[in-house]
């Protein structure tokens, strides 16, 4: 008899957390809690920030010192040229064991011609991706430095991403490549428009809306389209076209883009101060 | 359970935030990294068993749901049917379950969390992860949980516990800590 009363009860307790957890999706979900659920999720970011930016720079060091052995000679004679240029921008980091690693790093930030006149900010990322379903990172600046979301993040090369969130001190940036990313952009000449889907972490982009019509070769450059209420600034460097399938009689082409920037290496990013005009 | 027992539960679980937040997202293995917070949810239902284990797997969820950008409540519902599996699981067996036995229902549970975030992610569609990736977010979390898995029930077993360990010594198999 007990043994009954204790499994209905355990039951009876499964089946309400599973309750109070729809709930909450739906919540969540369907709009009605988000801007709420959003601010404890931006504050509970800023709780752990100092912790994270202690643990990044001590750990930073480890994964440089493997990329430094392999480059060493060419960091060094590279090193001794940007120093001059950098001064006393990051003298505290070239304290470091590993600052020719970041020291390279920054000034790769420094230099983005493709920027032009948009005001920039140099972040930190200090953590990855915080789940294994969304290809995200976190960066050390947030709103108390005029980090907005929706402005687009770049590294060195071009495009990594937009702010997705944004606290006080730290901001989420969703990479271009991760699953339900899309935004608009141009390739070819005369120039097409697509819209540029992420499919995971280390997969190429998928060019949707590429009619048979539109010429295009593996290889060409591709950049932000930056119409008219375009979610980024026009030609920002997005990626080379890897592949181009087509298959006779189709409407549409399939077209795969390889993201100009690596991902996967990223210790450092920009922020471009450019708001979508509404 | 006691208030000082759940206080000491919030402990641990502020630990594996920061544990996951500054370390593990940065342990990335082919494009995955482990989730010390799945551990955490089975070992609840390890040590405490499946009733308390789900309650306690609910607030573990609630917590990992503030760091993540998928909807919310989604990785509590997850870990709490993980927590719950879990602890019906060893409540099959007599007396506490040893760490073997724990290492395997980790492994299980940390792949069985993969694929059910995914189908539930499906269900409500939000975007999914391609086949290859899905696979080795699966074997990364099973894999990692397994190493995950003994600190995390130790923790439990101790944030859980009501009395002192000199009473525990004379009490056989797991009663104690349900």
């Amino acid at each position: 008899m007990s043994t009954t009363r204790r499994y209905t009860s355990q039951r009876l307790t499964f089946v309400i957390l599973v309750l109070l957890s729809v709930t909450a999706i739906t919540l969540d979900y369907k709009g009605e809690a988000s801007h709420t659920i959003s601010s404890i999720r931006s504050a509970a970011r800023d709780a752990i920030s100092p912790i994270q930016r202690v643990l990044a720079d001590a750990l930073h060091p480890l994964g440089d010192f493997f990329a430094g052995a392999v480059n060493y000679g060419a960091a060094v004679r590279e090193n001794q040229q940007l120093r001059g240029e950098l001064g006393a921008l990051r003298r505290e980091v070239l304290q470091n064991q590993n600052a020719e690693h970041e020291l390279q790093a920054i000034l790769n930030e420094q230099h983005l011609p493709y920027v032009q006149n948009i005001p920039t900010l140099l972040a930190e990322i200090i953590s990855g991706p915080s789940s294994n379903f969304q290809d995200t990172f976190e960066i050390d600046r947030g709103a108390s430095s005029g980090v907005g979301v929706g402005m687009p993040v770049v590294a060195g090369a071009g495009l990594v991403g937009t702010v997705v969130s944004s606290g006080t001190s730290t901001s989420v940036v969703e990479a271009i490549t991760n699953p339900g990313s899309s935004f608009g952009v141009t390739f070819g000449s005369p120039p097409s428009v697509a819209l540029a889907d992420g499919r995971g972490s280390g997969y190429p982009l998928s060019l949707a809306d590429v009619t048979s019509q539109m010429p295009v070769r593996v290889g060409e450059q591709v950049y932000s389209s930056g119409i008219a209420g375009a979610a980024l600034p026009a030609g920002l460097p997005v990626g080379t076209v890897s592949a181009v399938h087509y298959q006779g009689g189709s409407l549409t082409k399939t077209v795969l883009v390889k993201p100009v920037a690596d991902l996967s290496g990223l210790s450092y990013v920009t922020v471009l101060q450019w708001l979508q005009t509404p | 359970m006691t208030a000082v027992a759940w206080s000491r539960v919030a402990v641990v679980v502020m630990v594996t935030v920061v544990l996951q937040e500054a370390v593990l997202n940065g342990v990335v293995i082919g494009g995955a990294h482990p989730d010390a917070f799945v551990a955490l949810a089975v070992a609840a239902g390890l040590t405490s068993g499946p009733q308390r284990g789900a309650v306690i797997a609910f607030g573990i969820g609630l917590v990992a749901d503030l760091f993540v950008l998928t909807p919310f409540g989604l990785s509590a519902l997850v870990y709490v049917i993980v927590a719950f599996g879990a602890g019906a699981t060893a409540s099959l067996g007599s007396g506490r379950a040893p760490y073997g036995f724990s290492m395997v229902v980790a492994l299980a549970a940390g792949i069985a969390a993969t694929l059910l975030f995914e189908l539930i992610e499906t269900l409500i569609d939000q975007p999914q992860l391609p086949s290859a990736e899905l696979a080795a977010v699966a074997a990364v979390v099973g894999v990692a949980n397994l190493v995950l898995i003994v600190p995390a029930k130790a923790a439990l077993a101790r944030a859980v516990r009501s009395r002192p360990a000199r009473e525990l010594a004379g009490v056989s198999g797991g009663s104690a800590l349900r």
